[in-house]
């Protein structure tokens, strides 16, 4: 049985578009649920005893809770502004923890080398100083002023810029990528990634958008996406161990690591260890 | 212990590939100039298996970050921080490796003697089956154990034998001077005999 820190939380468990009237049956924290639509469109999530769970429709999926909500999901201001492209990506399977998925969303430093001529290219590898900051007034993970040099920021951008991100995880299986925005100066395009964790070892990711774009076609824009994630799969399914360690000394963090050892830090202090492992374990 | 990983002609320069010595999991490459090297699996940044990632010039790089690492898995470079001189305590666990009569050989630690001299034989190659050492060993009719010899096919063979895991090795074949339809004969022969031990066929 999993702790109330890992069972009071949010967790997507489908896209809605994809939901038929079949329903869908899955995993979350290791054990089987069901999601389907109850009447009048309303989404419902069962354990397998039956049990229904809080759940919230919202940014494309359907969200579960399988304890008691600590907290309302939390909020992304910019789907409800007008004028933006929401963007449904789909669902990737990946044999990892769920935390090691949202660790590698938030690091910039890969980009080069397993995003080579998309997100970054050598030799602009330097990671220059960022701010990392647990908010404990909203208790998210934020990481700002984020500068990097891209070949080809986003499918809008036709050559190389250096594209500003800011990072913000609000619950622990979800991080939110703020980027520049090459067509709306002093916009953000908002990218997600909303992790399901269906067993501590294993997850289905599904990356949302909501963008400033009205040129590129929606299959180039999921396409441009599934590239991506695809690239990262095939380092999150090559690390060791396969659980996150949130204590230090197996890994050697350095300065453009800061985000990541600021989410572990934040992931140990709220007794978030569900795809985790301490060193003492 | 010496454990045979590879024939040395199938590890050519700016190669790097996961092999399995001892139980333990390790990254074997070679350099531009020819140098063979056995790491750890593991790069001490974030984890991620070095035998993803690339060779240049004497160096190996890990595939995440890009972390590169010299002859004795000292960290050479951080490309986030190119002008930060790592610290020599970011170090990759590193393993002998040594190259003896068309083979790779590798030990955890230097052992006594050299590894074993197969003598002046071809290579043939190398086959992975999913069965135990002992029982591909009986059911092949070859004798000894790191160096198993005997006929197959009538050919004369010599057979490095690198044990995997309880039900998994790995067999690095060499030949005397034999003729290419005796070769081509021999490798259609360790094709049955793989199929016959993974079947669980049992030496008579
Ligand atoms: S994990 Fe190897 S360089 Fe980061
Ligand atoms: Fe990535």
């Amino acid at each position: 049985m999993t702790s109330e820190a890992i069972r009071n939380e949010w967790y997507p468990v489908a896209l809605a578009s994809q939901l038929g009237p079949e329903g869908r049956d899955t995993r979350l924290l290791g054990e089987p649920i069901r999601v389907d639509w109850a009447a009048q469109g309303r989404p419902r999530v069962r354990a397998a005893d039956g049990r229904e769970m809080a759940t919230r429709l919202r940014y494309g999926h359907i969200w579960a809770c399988p304890g008691t909500p600590s907290r309302e999901l939390f909020d992304i201001p910019e789907a409800d502004q007008p004028g933006r492209r929401l963007v449904d990506v789909g669902v990737v399977r990946v044999k990892c923890s769920p935390l090691r998925a949202v660790e590698n969303f938030l690091d910039i430093a890969h980009f080069p080398f397993v995003h080579t001529d998309i997100l970054g290219a050598e030799p602009h590898t330097e990671v220059g100083k960022y701010d990392v900051a647990i908010r404990e007034e909203v208790d998210e993970v934020w990481a700002t002023k984020v500068h990097f040099y891209q070949p080809q920021a986003a499918k809008s951008a036709a050559g190389g810029i250096t594209t500003e991100y800011m990072y913000r995880v609000p619950a622990p299986t979800v991080s939110i990528l703020y980027k520049t925005c090459p067509p709306r100066p002093g916009e953000w395009d908002v990218i997600t990634l909303f992790v399901q964790p269906l067993e501590e070892n294993l997850c289905e990711v599904w990356p949302w958008m909501a963008l400033f774009d009205d040129e590129t076609p929606m299959t180039d824009l999921i396409h441009f996406q599934q590239t991506i994630f695809l690239q990262d799969r095939s380092i999150l399914e090559n690390q060791l161990p396969r659980l996150l360690p949130l204590d230090p000394g197996m890994e050697i963090p350095t300065r453009a690591d800061l985000t990541s050892v600021a989410y572990r830090r934040w992931l140990k202090r709220r007794g978030y260890t569900y795809g985790a492992q301490l060193v003492a374990a | 212990m010496w454990t045979p990983v590879a024939l040395s002609r199938d590890v050519p320069p700016l190669v790097v590939l996961p092999v399995v010595a001892g139980g333990r999991e390790l990254a074997l490459w070679r350099s531009a100039s020819g140098r063979i090297a056995a790491w750890a699996d593991r790069c001490p940044h974030r984890g991620m298996r070095l035998s993803h990632g690339f060779v240049r010039g004497e160096a190996l790089s890990c595939i995440y970050h890009g972390w590169s690492y010299g002859a004795a898995g000292n960290c050479l470079r951080i490309p986030a921080h190119p002008d930060l001189e790592p610290p020599e305590t970011i170090r990759v666990a590193v393993h002998v490796a040594a190259e003896a009569g068309g083979l790779i050989w590798v030990a955890p630690s230097a052992p006594e003697a050299p590894p074993p001299d197969p003598g002046a034989l071809q290579p043939l190659r190398s086959l992975t089956v999913e069965a135990g050492t002992a029982a591909v060993l009986s059911l092949a009719g070859l004798a000894g154990d790191t160096l198993a010899r005997g006929h197959l096919a009538g050919v004369e063979v010599t057979v490095a034998v690198q044990p995997i895991g309880p039900a998994r090795c790995a067999l690095h074949v060499l030949t005397g001077a034999a003729g290419a339809a005796e070769r081509i004969a021999l490798s259609r022969e360790l094709d049955a005999l793989r199929r016959r031990a993974e079947a669980g066929e049992m030496a008579a």
